[in-house]
């Protein structure tokens, strides 16, 4: 099958659990498993051929004008981590079906669960690198809601918001190195990329490409000085820990390094950073994971352990080394993720993480910790398991490199402290955990998990056995198939036996051995000198930080952003000024060719009034009711104007928004104190009015100019195509619903949106609400007068008959659906504002959110409907028909995508004024008992 | 168009015209705002009348079409004018605005804020 369902079925798969939620918890976990089990099945049908060498793809097109495509590659590398992350993934999916408490959203859990493998699976089969980037944040933002799973507790929620800054950061990083790789490429294909090395390696951009690429993998590795956020997402239930800080999540930054391993590797940079950074990493997880008293932790800083360690060995300068990372992906994900899943059996069964209180479990739960014990000697290198397979070629390469010069030999010295260090904590999880003495207070009497909780640890940890003893038979061919896909070329001969003869890795192993041993029984002495050092909790360092980068943000925001709104005018006509005036300076002419229009008598009053209305406005600015009252005067001349110069259409509707605007106005006005105070000083009185008058200036000069001269719009266009093109005569209305309808769908959106968000605002807002004007004279006792009333009722179907004539003859006349809108919401204001929003209630059972859902739902689904006739979105249709008594009429696919723009209209315009007009009655929002 | 039907035009539209004059004027000159509430509702609604079917009465002929537009912008005028003047004189009443001492009906301003029904004459 297509390699494209490999991620796909898991993203399907999300939806799973949240349809089986209710069909009990069994019922949920097996239907969950179900699409991975399919994914991994079509992963190992491909599995021969990729072993045998192939690397297989699949593309479809994505963005082909952005030359982006869904593009997938499964080699050797992509094989085994879509392995280990569907095999690991579906150990989780049913451990976690007995971890979770029945308490826990178990739905939810898997959804975000599956969400996660779905991107891990895209990022590790990803054939381009946009797509292999975006699958990384998905990782990101997943692995978020994983770790803030149990969202009430504070530092589950710190821990998530601590991962993601920090990977969300890397992510950003790598974005940018991909695009510079990209740029130097030419193409953001993963074959291409691969195979321009020197290309890549020889430019200029090289060193900033490598940093940006490792800061993305370091990230999200957990690698020093990156690895805090590893511990605190500890946070997370134990499943998630057992699957993202083991074998997926934190390995996706080693996935990136081996998969970009042939392009970036191979200079000096590479070698020192890498190698050093693993180095550091390798030896500070080790030591700190000794001293952590959480189990959890422990295993954390053991996880920040070994990816130094793989890390590391990518930085080293020999092929085997590589390989041996390979080998220690395989290795550290089977016996990690079983450590977490004991780890959390143990919390699960005993209600604790604590090693100090968790003593003498043997007694309790010899199976588990029989398991456990393997395992986490598995993690200390004891022969005959993996782990010690794997750290045997990791020294054996120490002793191989020589990445520091001469210095070389210390980098030997420094993996065999590492590995003293490994088998101290490991030890300590055995001994302490198990042995020790007796349990102190836990809360409850621990016992053994139900059977088929163990069933994933058992699984894992006869993985570590059967590799450890048996490493050519059951992992021989995987681990050469992808060590060839990251070394892109012939894996050097190895030999993957147990015993190698006595020699000096031996000899580093043994005193690991004997070191740890010694460490260990020593301990209390280590302890007590640690205990010197301030402890210095990351958390809070992280918190501090992020703190300080607010407080900057804030200071900066608030230097711009004072909430003075006279301050933000000031801002932008500042800025207008500044960017025309300039251009206006070095224009000659004012006056243009075009001959100018005889300024008649009607006109001038016209305009006359028009400044009178303004400066009425401006002086009595500060008795609100009559500035009111003076601006609608502008509005009115305004729609005047435009039915005088031939825009019947914009006259209709800068009408009917008048009308609606000056309703809402007045609403507002109810609650605002009727007069303002002087709140500029003469000062700003005197900026302000300079201020208008050269942006008044400016702008004056500037549409004279324009309109003095002759200028080609394409107006020309509309007017040819529109009876032709969008059957309708009425250019206005063809340009909205057809030539445009797209940006008229995006505008009534934002409309839906606005009044969606207007609602929300003022829903539970409790106003003061005066009992009287500013004279105080008290309102009328007679709210609903019943002349008004009665006549109201009365008026109601005439207003309603004129919308829809508005409406109908709107293609083809002055009219269409915004304006019929508008008149609809201003007949149904007059109800309101005659008979009281209870009188309302009973009669009108209109839901506005459905109007305005509806609207756009009926506009976009006539988008949509001229795809099913393969036509490009938003095409409109019409032809003509003839009724008999009626006659010839027109029916254009234009009308139904009006009839959303109406409803959208209605349903906005009445949400914010039917709301705002009910925080007058006795409907208004009270407060409620809690709330006081 | 024959001569009749334009000077039948233009009756309605100097009459019309005539009454938004006075309408105006009245708006102007009355003394108080209880009578110069009367000049815009009643003088200019009558005026607009005229106009309106005068041009009612053009297109008519000079289109020789039907429209209805003009009677239903009247009908819809002929409605609205009256409840405005109502409901201005209602908040003049409620906000006790001053008469001047020739406005009739002043000893019915009490009542009619109290909203009770005048007092029968025999009373």
């Amino acid at each position: 099958m297509n390699l494209i369902w490999v991620p796909l079925l898991p993203l399907l798969g999300t939806l799973v659990p949240l349809l089986t939620e209710r069909g009990g918890r069994t019922l949920c976990a097996w239907a969950t498993a179900l699409l991975p089990a399919l994914s991994l099945m079509i992963i190992l049908s491909h599995a021969p051929s990729v072993l045998s060498g192939a690397t297989l793809k699949s593309a479809l097109p994505w963005i082909p004008a952005l030359d982006l495509e869904l593009a997938f590659r499964l080699d050797g590398l992509g094989l085994l981590f879509s392995l280990l992350i569907l095999g690991i993934g579906l150990l989780v999916i049913l451990y976690a079906r007995y971890y979770l408490s029945p308490k826990d959203s178990m739905g939810r859990f898997y959804c975000y669960l599956i969400l996660f493998m779905t991107a891990m699976l895209g990022i590790v089969l990803s054939n381009n690198l946009i797509q292999l980037w975006v699958f990384w944040e998905l990782t990101s933002i997943s692995s978020f809601l994983l770790i803030s799973f149990w969202s009430d507790k504070r530092e589950a929620r710190r821990g998530a918001r601590m991962a993601l800054t920090v990977t969300g950061a890397g992510g950003m990083a790598l974005l940018a190195g991909i695009l510079l790789i990209g740029n130097v490429v030419g193409s953001y294909s993963l074959d291409q990329v691969l195979a321009s090395t020197i290309q890549i390696r020889e430019s200029g951009y090289y060193p900033a490409i490598l940093v940006l690429m490792l800061l993305g993998a370091f990230t999200k590795s957990a690698q020093f000085p990156f690895h805090f956020w590893l511990p605190h997402a500890m946070a997370a239930p134990t499943p998630v820990s057992a699957y993202l800080h083991s074998a997926t999540m934190v390995k996706a930054g080693i996935f990136l390094l081996a998969r970009f391993y042939p392009v970036l590797s191979g200079t000096d940079m590479w070698f020192l950073i890498v190698s050093l950074t693993g180095l550091t990493t390798l030896l500070l997880g080790a030591y700190f994971a000794l001293f952590k008293h959480d189990l959890k932790g422990l295993l954390a800083y053991s996880t920040i352990s070994h990816l130094g360690l793989i890390t590391l060995l990518l930085g080293m300068d020999t092929k085997l080394a590589a390989v041996a990372a390979v080998f220690h992906i395989i290795n550290h994900a089977t016996f990690k993720a079983s450590l977490f899943m004991a780890a959390g059996i143990i919390d699960h069964e005993s209600g604790s993480r604590d090693m100090r209180k968790l003593n003498g479990l043997w007694k309790y739960m010899p199976y588990t910790a029989t398991l456990a014990m393997v395992a986490a000697s598995s993690m200390a290198g004891v022969p005959l398991l993996n782990g010690f397979l794997s750290k045997e070629m990791f020294f054996s390469e120490t002793l191989h490199q020589s990445t520091l010069g001469s210095l070389s030999w210390i980098v030997p010295v420094l993996a065999t402290c590492g590995g003293v260090f490994s088998v101290a904590y490991s030890l300590r999880f055995i001994h302490d955990v198990f042995f020790n003495g007796e349990p102190i207070d836990l809360p409850r009497t621990p016992h053994e998990p139900p059977r088929y909780m163990k069933l994933p640890v058992e699984i894992l940890v006869a993985l570590c056995l059967l590799v450890g003893i048996l490493p050519g038979y059951v992992i021989g061919d995987l681990l050469n198939s992808a060590s060839s896909a990251v070394l892109q070329g012939l894996v050097p001969s190895y030999s993957l036996a147990i015993w190698h003869g006595l020699n000096l890795p031996l000899a580093m192993s043994t005193v690991a051995l004997i070191g740890g041993l010694l460490i260990y029984y020593n301990r209390r002495v280590l302890f007590q000198f640690q205990a010197q050092f301030p402890e210095k909790d990351a958390k809070e360092v992280f918190e501090s930080l992020m703190q300080s980068i607010i407080a900057g943000c804030r200071w900066l925001n608030e230097r711009l952003e004072n909430g003075s709104l006279q301050r933000y005018l000031m801002l932008m006509l500042l800025l207008t000024i500044a960017l025309t005036a300039a251009p206006m300076m070095s224009l000659n002419q004012t006056t243009g060719s075009r001959p100018q229009l005889p300024a008649d008598g009607v006109t001038i009053t016209g305009a006359a009034l028009l400044i009178l209305g303004a400066l009425a406005t401006v002086i009595w600015h500060r008795k609100r009711m009559i500035a009111l009252l003076t601006l609608s005067i502008v509005g009115l001349i305004v729609s005047v104007t435009f039915a005088r110069f031939s825009a019947p259409d914009l006259a209709l509707t800068q009408l009917s928004v008048e009308v609606v605007t000056i309703i809402l106005l007045m609403l507002a006005l109810f609650f605002l104190p009727q007069r303002t105070p002087k709140e500029s000083s003469p000062h700003q009185m005197m900026r302000d009015l300079a201020l208008s008058a050269a942006v008044g200036g400016v702008v004056g000069t500037l549409c004279y100019a324009l309109m003095t001269r002759p200028f080609h719009s394409i107006s020309e266009f509309f007017l040819a195509n529109s009876k032709t093109g969008g059957g309708g005569t009425n250019v206005v209305n063809v340009i909205l619903v057809d030539f445009r309808g797209f940006d008229t769908l995006g505008e009534i959106t934002v409309l839906g949106i606005a009044a969606l968000g207007i609602f929300k605002l003022i829903n539970r807002m409790r106003l003061f609400m005066p009992a009287g004007d500013e004279r105080g004279r008290p309102w009328s006792d007679d709210r609903y007068p019943m002349i008004l009333a009665v006549v109201s009722q009365l008026l109601l179907p005439l207003a309603l008959l004129v919308s829809v004539y508005i409406f109908l003859r709107g293609h083809n006349m002055p009219g269409g659906g915004f304006i019929a809108g508008l008149i609809t919401s201003v007949a149904i204001i007059q109800q309101y504002v005659a008979h009281g929003v209870d009188f309302i209630k009973d009669r009108l059972k209109l839901n506005y959110q459905w109007l305005i859902g509806s609207g756009l739902l009926i506009a976009m689904m006539t988008g949509l409907g001229s795809w099913v006739a393969g036509r490009p979105f938003l095409t409109s249709w019409f032809d003509h028909f003839h009724l008999p008594l009626i006659g010839d009429f027109e029916l254009a696919s234009a009308m139904l995508f009006d009839l959303g723009v109406y409803l959208t209209v209605i349903g906005a315009t009445l949400l914010i004024l039917a709301n705002l007009g009910k925080l007058t009655t006795a409907e208004r929002p009270v407060l409620t008992k809690e709330e006081l | 168009m024959s001569i009749t039907v334009e000077i039948i035009i233009c009756a309605f539209l100097l009459m019309g015209g005539l009454f938004v004059l006075l309408g105006s004027f009245g708006l102007l000159r009355l003394p108080d705002f209880y009578t110069r509430l009367h000049a815009p509702t009643k003088a200019t609604t009558l005026g607009l009348a005229g106009l309106l079917i005068g041009s009612m009465i053009y297109f008519f002929v000079a289109e020789q079409r039907l429209v209805v537009h003009e009677l239903l912008i009247t009908l819809f005028l002929l409605i609205t004018a009256p409840v405005s003047a109502h409901m201005m004189a209602k908040s003049a009443l409620h906000h006790r605005v001053k008469m001047v001492k020739h406005t009739q009906g002043q000893q019915l301003a009490n009542t009619a804020r109290k909203r009770q029904p005048p007092p029968s004459d025999g009373a």
